[in-house]
This record gives C-alpha cells, structure tokens and sequence, in this order.
C-alpha cells in the first residue's frame, strides 16, 4: 500500500524530469568514449571481415542472418591483390598480417599466456592449430577453446583477428611408450613423416591470400620475448629462427638453461659424404652416435652472456621448427615440409632445403633466445 | 467458493449474515486494488513512451547516435562504450578434416570442390570458360572458383569480374558458384617472351617454373579446410563433357587426369594429341635423369631429352573404354582432378627441379613419391582449343607460304591459260568477225563488183587495218604478261624456263606474222606445228610449276589436277585451231591482199571461191 501513494501524486512535472534525466543517462551511455580505440579497432575489423563464411580462415566472418534468405545468397566475387601483401622489416607500420601456426599435441596454459603477452598488434595476428584426433588431441582441444573462449570475449585489444582449429584427418603413427622404441630411427622417420603431414595440411589450408608472415610456434614454447615477431622480421630475412633453449634446475640445483633444438645447424662435408652414399629414402638424423654428422649446431654456440649481440646472424642450412618465422611468398613458392626423404631430409630440414632450392636463404640468430618447456 | 456453496444449499446463505459478509469481502477490494495496478501500468506506459520521445529526440539532433544504439539493441544490453560494442564477427572456425576427404560420390556427400584456373592474357578464352562453368552438372554451390591472374596486358581482369558478377547474379538459383576469389599477382616476366626464346628448348625450363610458381600461389591463396577436391583446368579447353568432375571423381584416385587432345584444321589431319606431359616414367628416361645436373629439367617434346616414354596421349582409341586407368608418373596441367589431401600432404607443383622436372610433371612425380596413386584415362577426351602454338605458327606460316605459292602458280596458270586463250581464241573470233566482214563485202562485191572495183577494194584496206592491229596488240600484251609473271615467281628454277618459254612464245609469233605472208598451203602446215610447239611450252610451264611446288603430296596433285586441265583447254586449242584453219587461211589471204596491193582482184576472185 506504500507504493501507490507517492505514483498518485505524480504531475506532468515528474514526467519531464524524468525524460531528461534519461536524456542524460543515454547521452552518458552513448557518448563516445575519450580513447575511442575499441570502436576504432572494432571499425576496422569490420572492414577487414569477410562478408560470407565462405571466405579465407585467416580474417573473421560477418555473422549471417539465419533468414533462408540470406543464407541462400551466393558469395561475391572477391579480388585479392597479392602484389600489396609485403613483407618488409617494419611488420607494424605496413600493417602485415601474420600468421601463428602450432601443431598442438597438448595444451600449456603458459604458451597460451605468452602468446597473450606478444606485443604485435592482435588484430594482424591470425592463429592455426592443428591437433590429432586422439584422446590427448581431444583432451587438448577442449583446454584451447576454453582459453580461446575467454580470449575472443574479453579485451579487445587482446582478442586475435581469426582463430582456426583443425582435426588431423590422419592417424599419428602408432608410438610405443618406450623410451628406446620411440627414438629408433625407423620410428623416428614415421614421426616426422607425419608431423610433416599435419604442418603442411595446415600450413596450406590456412596460408589465405592476405598473410605477410608465417610464425610456426610449438606448442611446447612457453616463453618468448614478447617483441619476438617483430624482432625476427625485423632481419627482413625469408626464413629465420631464433635459438631454443630449455630452462632446467643444474646439479648445484640453480636454474640453468640448456639447448634443445638441434635441427638448425650448417651443413658439414661429412654429412653431405653420408648423404651421397645413402639409399634414396634413408634420412639423416642429428643426435645419433651412429650417425656423426658433425655440423655446426647453433643451439651449440648460443652466447648466453648478459650483454650478447642479440641481432647476431648466421646462415643455416637446416632450421628448426620450434620457432620460424617465414615469409609467406617462401611458402607460397611451394616450400613445404616434406614428408619424404628430400635429399636424405625431412620436415624442417627438409624445408630449409626446398627453400634453398627456390632460390630463398635460412638463417639463425643464435644470440636470440626462445624457451621450451621442461617436464 | 463460499457463494457457490450458499446458492447450492438455499438456506445456509440467508441464515447467517456475518457469512454473507465475508463471503463478499473480495468484492469489496477488487475495485480498490484495479486502479492502483491500471496506475501502474498507466505509470510505466508513460516511462515507456517518454523513453522513446527522447531516444527519438537522440536520434533526430544526434545522428552519430544512431549506431551506436543499433549494435547495443542488436545484442539486447548496454555494454560499457569503454570496451567497446561486441561485433556481429565471427573469429573462432573449427574444421575436422576427416569431413574433408574426397570420396568416390563426392556430389552426395556434398564434398566442395575447389577449381583453379590460371590466367594469363586470356581476354578471348574467358566467354567459352563461363559457358562450360554454366554447363557443370557437379551441384554449382559446391564448387569454389579461384584465378589468379597474372601479368595479363589485355582485359582480362575486367572481363573475368564482368563475368563472375554475372554469373553470381544468374536468377537460376543453381547457377552460381560458392566461394569466388580473383587473385591478382604479377611474377613479372623473367623470361623474354619472343616467340624463339619462349619455346626454345633453353627456356622451357625457367617458363616451367615461373608457371608452377603462379599455380602454388593460386593454391596456396585458395585452399581452405573445407575442400575435398582440387581440379585445376585451363581456360583453353575447348569441348570437355559437363560431367567431367563426376566422371573424374568415380574413379576415387589421388590425382586422375584425362587425356586432352586437340582438334585441328583438315590441312594438319583433324586432330592431334595435345598433352604430352601425361607420361609412364621409363628406364631410358631415368638413366638420362641421373646424367643431368641438380637444376636440370626434362621438357617432353624435345629432341635433346628422348625419353621414350609411353605417353598417355598417344595410347587414346577413339573408342575405347573411357572408363579405362593407366598408372602414370607425370600429368598435364590442362585438366588435373586431385584429392585435396593430396594438396594438404604438401604435393604441389615444383618451381625448382624436383628429380629433374618442374611444374605439372613433377606434381605428379612428387605425389607418386608420398605414395598418392595417379592415374590417367587415356580413352576418356578433352579437347583443347585448337591455338597455333609456336611451332604451329611456324609450321602454318610454312602452310602458308606454300599456299601462297599455289595461289601465285595458280594466278601465273590462269595467265598463262589466258594467254594461250588469247593466243588461239582471241584470232579466231577476229576472223569470225572478218569473215562476216568478208562475207558481207562479198556479196556488195557480188552485186558491184564490176562497176565499184578498185574502191571496193580501198575499203576493204580500211576494214583489216585496224583488227590486224588489235591481233598484234594482244599477242604483245601476252608476252608482256609472261614477262610479268615471272618476276613474283619465287621459285628460281622456274624462272629461267619461264624466261625460255616466254621467248619461245615470242618466236612462235613472229612465226606467224612470217607465217601470214607466206602462201595458204604452207601456212597450213606451220599452223600444226605452231600448234604443237605451243603444247610443249605449256609442258615446259608444268615442269616448271613441278620444280616450285615439290613440297607436298597434295600440291603435287593439285598440279596434276591442273596439268590435266591445262592439257585439255590445250588439246581444246589444238580443235579450235584446227577449226579454224580455213579461216586461218582467209586471214593468210587478207594479209597477202595487204602486202599486195596489185594483185588485189584476183585474190579476192580466191577468197569468194573459198567462202563460197
């Protein structure tokens, strides 16, 4: 009975005050905010959106009204000018697209925070994963759309431009647990056959006619400098790879690092001798006794000093894949990984190669660190 | 309750009045309670309507808060402006691609198919691409199109978008295609674009690259996780049947090609293979890959690599099973239908010597050697456009000069025939016309002879004067003409024996005109002959046209052909000469009544004895 009194009371006046103070509230709802920068980036991700769904993975979608319709609409006709797509040692100021590609076994919540943390402008950058449709795969794919989930509706700044998630449509080889069985060199060859397989199928089904860069990151790298695409494409080489090293407590029980990826190294005359007596289908792998290659490993001459020459470059003949970042005209040229024994190589060795023989150039900065993770 | 109970039972509702009461107390605070909730509502209908004067107020004196609203409306609440508004944008895609593997009824399990055509300068092939796109029988929404388009100087571009929106835009809901992409990449011409470099055997390498170069960017832009096929075709086919990814499709292979043929002008035997670059790998051709450095290439159609491989375009029967498999190592690039697995494996089209060839060839080689089956149909046809590639222009400017030859032989021929008309017709219709003439003066002579004789006589002067001229005027015009030919004439050989029979010509006339003074027996007896030299000039001219025209089987016939014609127009000559023989004669008696004037009379007393 207490409400109704003060309502019947109620005059033309209450009314008009009451209109503007809603006049007021809309306006401060409304009315723009001092940095503008959401509605600015929002603006210009609706230009670079695609209006179909039908449309390269590596740029968002327009959303489709649900109506018959517009979903019976065909898609226009869309011109890409692959001739503005550069690639040039200031990524930012042109605006150039990259491209983060990881084939993910398992999900770490520490390379998804330092993906978060990289300082390139999210709204260039567009992610790729590729997973095995095992239980693991499975269990991996549940943890990244999670993180993804959270990503893509929280900040804007944060929020990446496009997200693709891809199933394998191919078993992994079969792998027994031991230890002794899973780095036998026959089983070794299987591996990279496959992981080979996994990163092209990504690699060309993503690539999209807009891509400048192409970052392929594992999914075990847990920690970079977050300047780290920048700082590589500013070398303005084709193809370039930091230098990974492994975090890990030493006997004196002090945090230590140690280098982990041995496959960007220079070529030696005995490797090549090797190469030349083997059936064509043999590989040559690095980190076996039987098989001494000796060439020059740059995870072996990292300079770990304070005050290294971080912008030290070497060239390479074989590269790693923890961290590469490649021009996409090298890709696009048709380097790929091979999933065959290309001049006794595979999958990124194999790559540097093919690169090589199109005619584009590998190398290594040994001073500039990546770390991977430790079990 | 309560009432009900009461009217059932009469008695019990008038007996207490308290119960009455009570019974009726709802009734009671019905209407107090109705206008408090009417107020409200009345309250919040007002609150409503001033709410939307003002955002209507908003609206009309700030326009720039018309969107804003709009996308806050569109997702039902007011998000904070700092964060900005949440955008209709869709930014996560999931694809499994084991949905993605291409099967043998690939249309029923609406498998997308993604077609790659490479442009460059293909302004006049585009309307007969858009007229086979129209004809597809594969369901057209399933179908991605991409081009690249590549260094093209001519309309190419403007004409491919003209077409495309066209096509998009076709009323037939079946007509348009799915997704569209117009890739524009120029790789700038590395390779001089001459005719003799281009298809020089030095070039073929490099030219190969630079095309599976543009072909893996065109892939590379276009292939999405979505697509289960990849068929590449070239702007330039020709005829292929409607149903060609159907039919491709059934046979469920990696990579299946047909075999592509070309038609071709009668002149050049109807038809030809035209892809050579489908081929089993030999031995031969394997030991000469391990003799050829890193960067070397092997080109099929070249003499320098002989490779001998069996090449799936020369194994076609024209009625043959079309449904008939060959394992092949390299494929043609006109027509390629590929598992996009294949592609998504890493097989693409070498721009470097992968074991020792580029493009097309070395896809079907790299996709062999990651174990993909490849495969070509050799009785199954798509026929290229016929377009005189290099060689063929060569080998028709070839054509064409010796058509042109011909059609010189044939223009001297008609000269010649011409000529010789001239040399036995042309007379004969002038004597004809002296005849009459004669015949005519006869008769006045007949009638006058005795009294007009000697003017009679000036007349007839006067009447031969001028055809005699005209006779001569055309027999030099004749040689002229000889003269003439034989410049244009390119053949060297024949020029000396023209010249002979030119001056043979000559002679013979000046015969006659000695001829013509002598008397009619001899006369006679030269005009057979004359007759007969004639004859083997016009041999003379035949050996002559032999020696030019020693190409081709059938210029030799056309020769015969002529000669027989020329034989028969001689022998034709030959008839009417004789024919005219006795005219022959009157001329010979004209001419001696011109050279003697005296013996006029008595020759005229002849020639009226003769007709007569």
């Amino acid at each position: 009975m207490a409400l109704p009194r003060p309502l019947r009371r109620t005059n033309s006046i209450t009314f008009v005050l009451a209109g503007l103070l809603t006049i007021g509230f809309l306006i401060f709802i409304f009315s723009p905010s001092p940095n503008a920068s959401g509605l600015s980036t929002a603006k210009r991700k609706l230009t670079n959106a695609a209006s179909h769904p039908l449309s390269p993975p590596t740029a968002p979608f327009v959303k489709q009204d649900t109506s018959l319709e517009a979903v019976n609409k065909p898609p226009p006709v869309v011109h890409y000018h692959l001739n503005n797509v550069t690639t040039t040692a200031d990524p930012i100021g042109n605006q150039e697209t990259v491209l983060i590609l990881t084939p993910l076994a398992r999900f770490y919540q520490e390379y998804w925070n330092n993906l978060l943390a990289l300082s390139y402008p999210h709204h260039l950058i567009a992610l790729g994963f590729i997973i095995p449709k095992t239980k693991e795969g499975n269990a991996a794919t549940i943890s990244l759309q999670a993180a993804i989930a959270s990503t893509q509706t929280g900040p804007e700044a944060k929020r990446f431009a496009s997200i693709i998630i891809m199933r394998q449509d191919f078993d992994p080889p079969l792998q027994s647990q031991d230890e002794a069985e899973r780095h036998k060199k026959e089983n070794q060859k299987a591996r990279r056959a496959a992981m080979s397989r996994a990163r092209n199928s990504l690699l060309f089904t993503t690539i999209g006619p807009s891509t400048s860069w192409v970052l392929w990151l594992d999914a075990d790298i847990i920690e970079t400098p977050p300047t780290l695409i920048q700082d590589l494409a500013s070398h303005d080489k084709p193809v370039i790879v930091p230098n990974c090293l492994q975090r890990f407590t030493n006997d004196q029980g002090k945090a230590d690092t140690r280098p982990y990826d041995y496959n960007s190294w220079q070529d030696s005359q005995q490797a090549q001798d090797m190469a030349a007596n083997m059936a064509p289908d043999d590989i040559i792998l690095e980190g076996y006794n039987d098989m001494a290659t000796y060439r020059t490993l740059m995870a072996m001459t990292a300079d770990k000093s304070d005050n290294r020459d971080i912008n030290a470059v070497i060239a390479l003949d074989g590269v790693g894949g923890t961290a590469l970042l490649v021009k996409a005209e090298v890709h696009r040229d048709g380097a790929m990984f091979p999933p065959f024994a290309f001049y006794h190589l595979m999958e990124t060795e194999g790559f540097a190669k093919m690169a090589r023989r199109l005619g584009w150039g590998c190398w290594g900065l040994p001073n500039y660190f990546v770390y991977h993770y430790n079990e | 309750m309560n009432r009900h109970n009461a009217y059932i039972n009469g008695h019990k509702g008038f007996s207490s009045r308290e119960s009455g009461n009570l019974s009726i107390s709802p009734h009671r605070f019905r209407p107090q309670s109705q206008p408090a909730l009417r107020r409200r509502r009345q309250l919040l209908v007002r609150l409503g309507i001033a709410a939307t004067c003002s955002f209507l107020l908003i609206f009309l004196i700030f326009p720039s808060f018309r969107t804003p609203f709009m996308t806050a409306l569109s997702l039902g609440l007011l998000a904070p402006a700092v964060e900005g508004p949440e955008l209709p944008l869709e930014t996560v895609r999931y694809y499994d691609l084991s949905n993605s593997d291409g099967t043998a009824r690939g249309w029923e399990r609406e498998e997308r198919v993604l077609m790659c055509a490479p442009l460059r300068d293909a302004e006049t092939h585009l309307p007969m691409f858009f007229g086979h796109l129209h004809n597809f029988t594969y369901p057209h929404h399933l179908i991605d199109l991409a081009f690249l388009v590549s260094d093209s100087k001519d309309n190419t571009l403007n004409l491919l978008n003209e077409l495309l929106t066209e096509l998009q835009n076709d009323p037939d809901p079946k007509q348009p295609y799915g997704e569209i992409s117009v890739i524009e990449k120029d790789f700038g011409q590395k390779v001089n674009q001459d005719v003799e470099s281009r298809h020089g055997f030095a070039a073929q390498a490099s030219r190969r690259k630079l095309m599976a170069q543009a072909r893996n960017w065109l892939l590379s832009a276009a292939l999405r996780p979505t697509h289960s096929w990849v068929y590449w075709r070239d702007v330039d086919v020709e005829t292929a049947p409607f149903t060609i990814l159907e039919d491709l499709m059934r046979h469920n292979k990696d990579v299946i090609v047909p075999n592509v043929w070309r038609p071709l002008p009668d002149w050049l035997g109807g038809e030809q293979p035209y892809d050579l670059n489908s081929w089993q790998e030999s031995e031969t051709a394997l030991a000469l890959a391990d003799t050829l450095d890193e960067d070397a290439v092997i080109v099929e159609g070249y003499a320098e690599y002989a490779t001998w491989r069996p090449h799936l375009a020369y194994l076609r029967d024209p009625y043959g099973d079309p449904d008939m498999e060959m394992e092949i190592d390299g494929v043609g690039g006109v027509s390629i239908l590929a598992k996009a697995n294949v592609f998504r494996a890493g097989v693409h089209f070498p721009a470097f010597s992968f074991e020792k060839h580029a493009e097309t060839e070395g896809f079907g080689k790299m996709a062999k050697r990651m174990g993909f089956s490849v495969v070509g149909l050799p009785h199954y046809t798509v026929w290229h456009l016929y377009e005189p590639s290099v060689d063929d222009i060569r080998h028709m400017e070839e054509m064409e000069q010796e058509r042109r030859n011909r059609e010189n032989e044939e223009k001297e021929r008609a000269e010649r025939m011409k000529k010789i008309k001239e040399e036995f017709n042309d007379p004969g219709s002038e004597w004809e016309k002296d005849k009459n003439v004669i015949d005519g003066i006869s008769q006045q002579e007949e009638q006058i002879r005795k009294e007009h004789d000697a003017a009679m006589a000036d007349k007839e002067a006067k009447d031969q004067e001028p055809g005699d001229k005209s006779s001569k005027e055309s027999t030099e015009t004749g040689s002229k003409d000889t003269k003439d030919t034989k410049e244009p004439a390119d053949a060297k050989s024949g020029d000396s024996k023209a010249s002979k029979d030119a001056k043979d010509t000559k002679d013979t006339k000046s015969a006659e005109a000695e001829d013509a003074e002598d008397t009619k027996e001899s006369s006679n007896a030269k005009d057979t002959k004359e007759v007969k030299k004639d004859e083997k000039v016009s041999k003379d001219a035949k050996d002559a046209k032999e020696d030019t025209t020693p190409k081709s089987s059938k210029d030799g016939k056309d020769t015969k052909d002529a000669k027989e014609v020329k034989d028969d127009t001689v022998s034709k000559n030959t008839k009417s000469t004789k024919e005219n023989k006795e005219d022959v004669d009157t001329k010979d008696a004209k001419d001696t009544k011109k050279t003697a004037d005296g013996k006029e009379g008595k020759d005229k007393k002849d020639v009226k004895d003769k007709v007569a």
